[in-house]
């Protein structure tokens, strides 16, 4: 194919090895919906580290996906726009690199598992020729290699079978089969950051479990940086190392995923910790937060979670917007009591 | 994969079977209803003498009284007719006493080489404009293609062709002629009729011209199901893999748009038959569309039904075909 890439040892120009794997800094991204600017993602900043994991956590339409895609260069533009902030990569901005850098970037250094396996892979490939083609592609390793290659990969999460496996199709795998091959195409060209956009939303409980398992022990063998999106903290709590709550295309809390369960220093974070399904709170009746996440089209004045807030002061909460401070080291919180939270004084 | 091969060739079968019985009860219809078709042979007019009378019905399979019978199926003469098509006798004109068997031999491969290019004129081009058109949605270039296309499908095709034969075909071949010769392709290829001698080369522009029958059609179904499959979650997946725009829609979108595309062109062909019999008539091209208009005008009963006969095997083929390549296509047909 002509637009096999051939890379100079697979490293990123200008990389400097001693900057932080993957840093998001003020993000935004805008959707132009009928002529109107809607903000989805409105300066969102976080870190993850080599070897970390990185749980971002958030209700449904708080701008996870968005900003996940807005990281790979996959935003769906028109109708996203990326208006500003920086994506560095061991200190190289992404956003300012040519399209033929950002090709090689994506697979290479970073790659992706979608929430949906079934509509993420191509139907009519079977899955071999779909891993194989990244070696193909970014590699020019021949057809039979990049089949051998797609074996070990297939061998490596933990389908069985896997030379027989192979020629099999999309539609011929359960779900959790089906995101395992997600998970061994993502891993193919060896990236330094993998992104997992709710890889086991769509499946049920006890392989959500055995999916959270393998990242996690890839992500330690490989030692790479993962990032976990999710709506449920809970699944997390596991293989987490640091937690970022996004609302309303803000991060409003970092922290590291025991911080974050003692001692959570939003509001939000912690009427996301109650709803949390937990051996004692079995047979009482969950909290939900109360209200639904706000439109992006119009949000709410000041701190944008003031209407569905248990600790707001209204006055200053529905005109001031909060700053994104330190509570503590290595923990931010994006609230004007973020102090008292974090003390459990409010 | 065999099973469902098997099963649609089976189905294709029975559907070709219910087709010819109701091709022969209509014609059995209408001998019973209108008279019979014999009396022709002797011009119509006058009544031949009896003995004459039932050697001509012997000879076209009118000597049953089933066809004295109104509402009888005739099923002796069904069966006669199917083993007689069976073992390539398909017996003779009334008009000139010429044997439709080998009338087939000339009249099918025409027909066939018009359909040919007919179809690659209509994928190819709509494959490349609607392609275009899709990854150039909402601009200049996408309402050029939906404003052309539509421009050249809704003129009649016989329009088409009778400008052509009538305002362009002779001086183009007069021009080529003068610098390639008459004997070279740029020679025949223009001629405003058909050509025994160059079958392929003067059956191309008709073909072409056919080939625009629904253009506009298939080229919005193209532009349509490429459009639905770019938004897809797997052309995302695509991109997160760091491939290009060109490896993108030729691998991860065009074959996904043929299963819409394939079936487009099966429809469409029943459209074409219909050109094929104006276009066979306006270029003199000795094909089935011509032998059927012909046979009808001059009430050839036997003539109707072969004609018949070999569309509705045409049609089923094509259906069969169009299941086939589903299968090719869709490994969730294929093992389903
Ligand atoms: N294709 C799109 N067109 C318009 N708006 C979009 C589009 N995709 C996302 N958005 C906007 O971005 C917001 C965040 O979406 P998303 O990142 O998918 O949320 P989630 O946190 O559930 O992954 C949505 O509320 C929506 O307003
Ligand atoms: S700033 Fe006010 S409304 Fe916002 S989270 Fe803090 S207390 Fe609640
Ligand atoms: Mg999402």
């Amino acid at each position: 194919m002509a637009d096999t890439i051939r890379v100079a040892g697979d490293t990123l120009p200008g990389a400097d090895m001693n900057a932080s794997l993957l840093e998001v800094d003020g993000l935004r991204v805008d959707f132009t919906v009928r002529r109107k600017r809607i903000p989805a993602v409105r300066g969102a900043s976080f870190t993850l580290d080599q070897g970390t994991t990185l749980a971002i956590v958030g209700e449904s339409g708080s701008g996870k996906s968005v900003t996940s895609q807005a990281i790979m260069g996959i935003l769906d533009s028109p109708p996203g726009h990326i208006t500003g902030g920086e994506v560095r990569l061991r200190g190289v901005d992404l956003l300012q690199q040519d399209e033929e850098t950002k090709r090689t970037v994506r697979a290479n250094h970073i790659a992706m598992v979608f929430q949906d396996a079934l509509s993420a892979l191509n139907p009519l490939w079977s899955v071999g020729f779909q891993i194989g083609e990244l070696y193909r592609v970014h590699r020019g390793t021949s057809r039979k290699d990049a089949k051998q290659k797609a074996i070990e990969l297939l061998d490596l999460v933990g389908i069985p079978d896997a030379k027989n496996r192979i020629g099999h199709y999309p539609h011929q795998f359960s779900g959790g089969m089906r995101q395992r091959v997600m998970i061994a195409m993502a891993l193919a060209l060896d990236p330094e950051v993998l992104i997992a956009d709710e890889p086991t939303t769509a499946l049920d409980v006890t392989v959500q479990a055995q999916i959270m398992r393998l990242l996690k022990k890839i992500q330690q063998e490989r030692n790479m940086g993962l990032i976990l999106i999710t709506h449920d903290l809970g699944v997390v709590a596991d293989v987490a190392d640091d937690v970022a709550v996004m609302y309303a295309g803000e991060i409003v809390e970092q922290a590291s995923i025991h911080d974050t369960f003692a001692r959570p220093a939003h509001p939000y974070t912690k009427a996301l910790l109650r709803a949390i399904p937990r051996v004692d709170t079995v047979g009482r009746e969950l909290e939900v937060i109360r209200g639904l996440p706000p439109n992006p089209a119009s949000l709410p004045s000041g701190c944008p979670f003031h209407p569905r807030c248990w600790a707001v002061e209204p006055k200053k909460c529905s005109s001031e917007v909060p700053p994104f401070e330190p509570v503590a080291d290595d923990h931010r919180s994006r609230c004007h009591f973020a102090k008292e939270v974090y003390r459990d004084e409010r | 994969m065999g099973r469902y091969v098997i099963r649609r060739i089976l189905q294709g079968l029975l559907t070709l079977f219910i087709v010819l019985f109701l091709l022969h009860y209509l014609m059995a219809l209408s001998v019973q209803i209108r008279g019979n078709p014999a009396i022709l042979f002797f011009g119509g007019e006058r009544t031949p003498p009896p003995a004459m009378l039932a050697q001509v019905e012997r000879l076209y399979g009118l000597d049953n009284n089933c066809y004295e019978r109104t509402g009888d199926p005739c099923l002796v003469p069904f069966v006669e007719r199917l083993q007689n098509y069976a073992s390539g006798d398909f017996g003779t004109t009334l008009n000139g006493n010429r044997n439709v068997g080998e009338l087939l031999g000339i009249y099918i491969p025409n027909t066939l080489r018009l359909f040919i290019f007919a179809t690659l004129t209509l994928v190819v081009v709509a494959m490349v404009l609607g392609t275009w058109a899709a990854r150039h949605r909402g601009r200049f270039i996408d309402h050029s293609v939906r404003g052309t296309t539509i421009l050249i499908d809704s003129v009649p095709v016989f329009l088409i062709l009778l400008a052509y034969v009538y305002m362009a075909a002779v001086p183009l071949t007069r021009w080529a002629r003068d610098i390639w010769g008459t004997e070279s392709f740029m020679g025949q290829v223009f001629r405003p009729n058909y050509n025994p001698d160059y079958p392929w080369t003067t059956i191309l522009v008709p073909g072409i011209i056919v080939g625009t029958v629904g253009l506009a059609t298939l080229t919005r179904l193209v532009r349509a199901s490429q459009l639905e499959n770019l938004g897809s979650d797997f052309v995302r997946t695509a991109r997160a893999k760091g491939l290009g725009k060109m490896r993108i829609t030729i691998v991860h979108v065009v074959r996904n748009s043929m299963i819409p595309i394939v079936t487009g062109v099966g429809y469409l062909f029943a459209f074409m038959l219909s050109g094929a019999v104006l276009t066979e008539g306006i270029m003199g091209i000795p094909g089935m569309g011509r032998m059927i208009f012909q046979a009808v005008q001059r009430q050839e009963t036997n003539l109707v039904v072969v004609g018949l006969t070999v569309s509705a095997v045409v049609v089923v083929l094509v259906s069969l075909i169009v299941d086939l390549l589903y299968a090719a296509l869709d490994p969730r047909i294929r093992y389903e």
